[in-house]
């Protein structure tokens, strides 16, 4: 069933549940301004050893800095010359031979924080690292281009400071039944009155009297429209994998939603790095294969582009537990089918050139990244957004 | 003092009241009600665990404590959830219940959070114990913290290396608010506060060598400045002033600011910075008691657990549970997204947080069940849905709750009453009209409905 529909037949069908005329209102904004393009962010949480993710199999210096903790040039899937993947990323390798994968390197920004809620709060609220707010990016994209909850769907318990505006939030949820049986008891649809809205204004009371009938409205939605469509791939089983069978059930259901946001923890590697690491990034690899494979088998996979971020990379130096401390800029992957530089974007970080705490330097500010992915993917003046002006990169 | 306006003051300065205790205020005149709340909150006491065997493992230097570093911060993840909850009970009708309520509001304006738990607890408590002296000393005291020197890396601020973080969060957040100083004021300010680190214990210390002595230009003013020079000079613009009345008014009177009344309450609070005097005056005030004030806030997600436990004693019997809830609702106390803090209101509400928060009170009470018998009919689902529930979901839900306790202080409220004890506002006119068509099963049951509403969700 198609949203138009829905929403038809919800509001004629008003015994089972009743749309008030400000849930509709947004019907026709829909196809207007929003082309069927989505973007899935996925968050490695922790800080992904970027170095170990993506090695540079030549460089001594490289292996220098981690006797214990480098991967063998013999186990390194080589892409370049110069530059392999972590043994784990063979999927990755798969997708990066088909031309689906894009690798920038060197991402962060200025004036780099090592704390992970510190430097995750940049990430999520993409300000200047001495700024702060209250308001994530996609958070503020539903502000001005949003019109439903479900605009932006977490696959979580609750919502990232990324995914919460100024004045709208995204929704969370991590099937589409848990928030519907939430919102579901009778009680709360006998509380509305289909025949007078009216008193639903601005005021506070009026305000969660909306809350709630969108809250049950975008679920009913959710649930109702993604209950037909089940995944055609097995999912590697665990948790990152759930979360991504989900997203790929939502987005082949077709449900008007622009932006997914899932996540992926684990990645903080003080100690015994080797074994964690290989795990996660195994985990990151497979479920992304399965994912994409599902998508392009919903018809899905050619608007559907997919950002893969972490807080920070680690140090260059290993450390005295076998592990990395952290560091500052990043590999970061996207993944699609309209990619205009498949492959390396840019070169390495210069491993010589380090800061003064021994970290690299980073060369691409990631809020270009996402200044390009809203201006040309989502098709969104990203300044609005990002409430400042940055360089657009030819990515996609 | 009319019943009415007691109400609405416990609701602000606290987390409701119940009939009991409102019967026996009633009798005494406004003033009266509000020098009995705040002479019950001169008291100090603060909320601490044993932090024995954690501080023998930190010693006294970094080299004592750095083989036992990853103990300690087990330790301190361990302590600090048993702070939160020792919080949640603390907030539970409280004896010194404004100090309290201030506490709550301070964490929120002082933001910090540290990963270490001696320094977690002392700043909290240097919240409860300034919470309602006076400004400067709070401000004074929360600069030389060690959560804080650490939270906004004022430990790193050195005279050859300058760290701004403190210096603009100090006026962007603390005093001023944004667009009340320039860069040069923070470049300018951040050297006066060099030199600012703790002990491994977490006291105080200045480090002479990192402080930078050379002059300071700040807001007009040149000399040799220290931290302690540069808020006495922010406090002396008003604007400092009426920047923590605006917010003190936006949580404990109304989200919209009415520049009348910020600006009488600047006048008080300017005068000396004496925090108690700002909020005997908010209590006093004529304008406090007025419709457009009554009622018309959403709770923050604590306010609405602890609401709901002041009327109903709940007792989580697996910590994660209550930890779960406070994060799905979107406030862990002692968690705070950032040091901007949580944004309120309207913020707190999204499709996630609206859905379960008008579902929980049936959730935690009353086995997830929300009576809907019809008008003469007796309610015949009510026992077998409660026992399926129990069955079912009950070790998700896994409280105790006590409506002994509710049905005593509302043993002399009629049913039909209820509703003004439970709601702070006006039930709409549709949800009065379904109400009307529903069987009252028992005071429990009632309550419930009433809880399940949105507006059960105003205070």
């Amino acid at each position: 069933m198609d949203r138009r529909k829905f929403l038809k037949q919800s509001s004629l069908g008003s015994s089972l549940f009743f749309v008030p005329s400000f849930v509709k209102a947004f019907e026709n904004v829909v196809s207007s301004n929003l082309g069927y393009k989505r973007l899935v962010i996925i968050q490695l949480s922790g800080g992904n050893d970027g170095l170990n993710t993506i090695v540079p199999y030549q460089n001594d210096l490289y292996y220098k800095e981690r006797p214990k903790l480098n991967v063998a040039k013999r186990d390194v899937l080589k892409l370049t010359d110069e530059v392999g993947l972590h043994p784990s990323l063979a999927p990755l390798n798969r997708l990066y031979d088909k031309g689906l994968l894009t690798i920038i390197n060197n991402v962060g920004y200025p004036n780099p924080n090592r704390s992970h809620f510190r430097s995750m709060d940049i990430w999520q609220t993409a300000v200047d690292s001495n700024e702060y707010s209250q308001s994530g990016w996609i958070g503020r994209y539903l502000d001005h281009y949003g019109d439903a909850p479900y605009s932006a769907i977490q696959i979580d318990e609750s919502l990232s400071l990324a995914m919460k505006g100024e004045t709208k939030n995204a929704i969370a949820t991590q099937d589409a039944k848990s928030l519907f049986n939430l919102s579901r008891d009778p009680y709360f649809k006998n509380l509305q009155n289909h025949k007078n809205d009216t008193h639903l204004s601005e005021h506070n009371l009026g305000y969660l009297y909306k809350a709630m009938i969108e809250a049950h409205s975008s679920a009913k939605y959710i649930f109702e429209t993604s209950k037909t469509v089940s995944a055609k791939k097995e999912y590697p089983n665990n948790k990152f994998g759930k979360q991504l069978k989900t997203t790929a059930q939502f987005i082949n259901s077709h449900l008007d939603t622009k932006v997914y946001y899932a996540s992926l923890n684990g990645f903080d590697t003080h100690s015994n790095q080797l074994p964690t690491q290989k795990r996660l990034l195994s985990q990151y690899a497979e479920g992304v294969e399965t994912f994409v494979q599902d998508l392009k088998l919903g018809g899905t996979f050619d608007d559907t582009l997919i950002l893969t971020f972490s807080e920070f990379g680690r140090r260059v130096k290993q450390n005295a537990s076998s592990g990395t401390d952290h560091g500052t800029a990043n590999n970061l992957f996207i993944i699609g089918n309209q990619l205009r530089k498949p492959g390396l974007y840019n070169k390495m970080a210069n491993l010589e050139d380090l800061d003064g705490n021994g970290d690299l330097k980073f060369e691409i500010d990631f809020r270009t990244i996402y200044a390009t992915v809203l201006n040309k993917w989502l098709d969104v003046n990203d300044k609005k957004i990002l409430n400042k002006s940055f360089e657009k990169l030819n990515f996609i | 003092m009319k019943q009415k306006n007691i109400k609405h003051l416990y609701r602000r300065v606290g987390f409701g009241i119940l009939p009991t205790d409102l019967d026996k205020l009633s009798k005494l005149k406004r003033k009266e009600v509000i020098n009995s709340l705040f002479v019950a909150s001169k008291k100090v006491t603060p909320l601490e665990l044993d932090t024995f065997e954690i501080r023998s493992l930190m010693g006294d230097s970094y080299q004592v404590a750095k083989p036992n570093i990853q103990k300690i911060q087990k330790m301190s993840r361990e302590s600090t959830l048993k702070l939160n909850r020792a919080w949640i009970e603390r907030l539970t009708n409280p004896t010194e219940l404004v100090r309290e309520k201030m506490t709550l509001f301070w964490a929120n304006h002082f933001v910090c959070e540290d990963n270490n738990y001696v320094y977690t607890e002392n700043f909290h408590n240097t919240l409860r114990k300034h919470a309602l002296g006076n400004f400067r000393e709070f401000v004074v005291a929360i600069s030389k913290q060690a959560a804080m020197t650490k939270y906004l890396n004022t430990k790193q601020n050195r005279k050859q290396k300058p760290n701004e973080n403190f210096a603009r969060e100090l006026m962007e957040l603390f005093t001023l608010g944004v667009g009340n100083y320039t860069e040069q004021d923070i470049k300018e300010s951040a050297k006066a506060f060099t030199g600012y680190n703790h002990t491994m214990q977490g006291d105080f210390v200045f480090r002479k060598w990192a402080h930078d002595y050379g002059d300071k230009t700040f807001f007009g003013k040149t000399g040799n400045f220290d931290g302690e020079d540069i808020i006495d000079i922010i406090l002396e613009k008003r604007r400092c002033a009426e920047y923590i009345c605006e917010k003190v008014y936006r949580y404990f009177v109304n989200d919209t600011l009415n520049e009348s009344h910020v600006s009488e309450m600047t006048d008080v609070f300017y005068k000396d910075y004496n925090i108690e005097k700002l909020m005997r005056f908010v209590c006093s005030s004529n304008w406090f008691y007025d419709e457009e004030n009554i009622g018309t806030k959403i709770k923050s997600p604590i306010e609405f657990l602890v609401g709901i436990k002041t009327l109903v004693p709940i007792e989580f019997n697996n910590q994660k549970q209550l930890m779960y809830l406070q994060r799905l609702m979107g406030q862990v106390l002692l968690d705070p997204p950032n040091v901007a803090g949580w944004k309120g209101g309207q913020n707190w509400i999204d499709s996630n947080t609206i859905a379960l928060r008008l579902k929980l009170p049936s959730l935690l009470l009353n086995s997830s069940y929300i009576s809907k018998s019809k008008k003469g009919q007796t309610d015949a689902q009510l026992k077998e849905r409660k026992q399926f529930f129990k069955k079912n979901y009950g070790k998700w839900f896994n409280v105790e709750n006590d409506w002994g306790y509710f049905n005593k202080h509302f043993k002399n409220v009629a049913i039909n009453e209820l509703d003004s004890h439970v709601l702070a506002c006006n039930i709409s006119p549709n949800a009065q009209e379904y109400l009307n068509s529903l069987e009252k099963v028992s005071k429990q049951e009632y309550c419930i409905q009433l809880m399940s509403l949105p507006e059960y969700q105003m205070c």
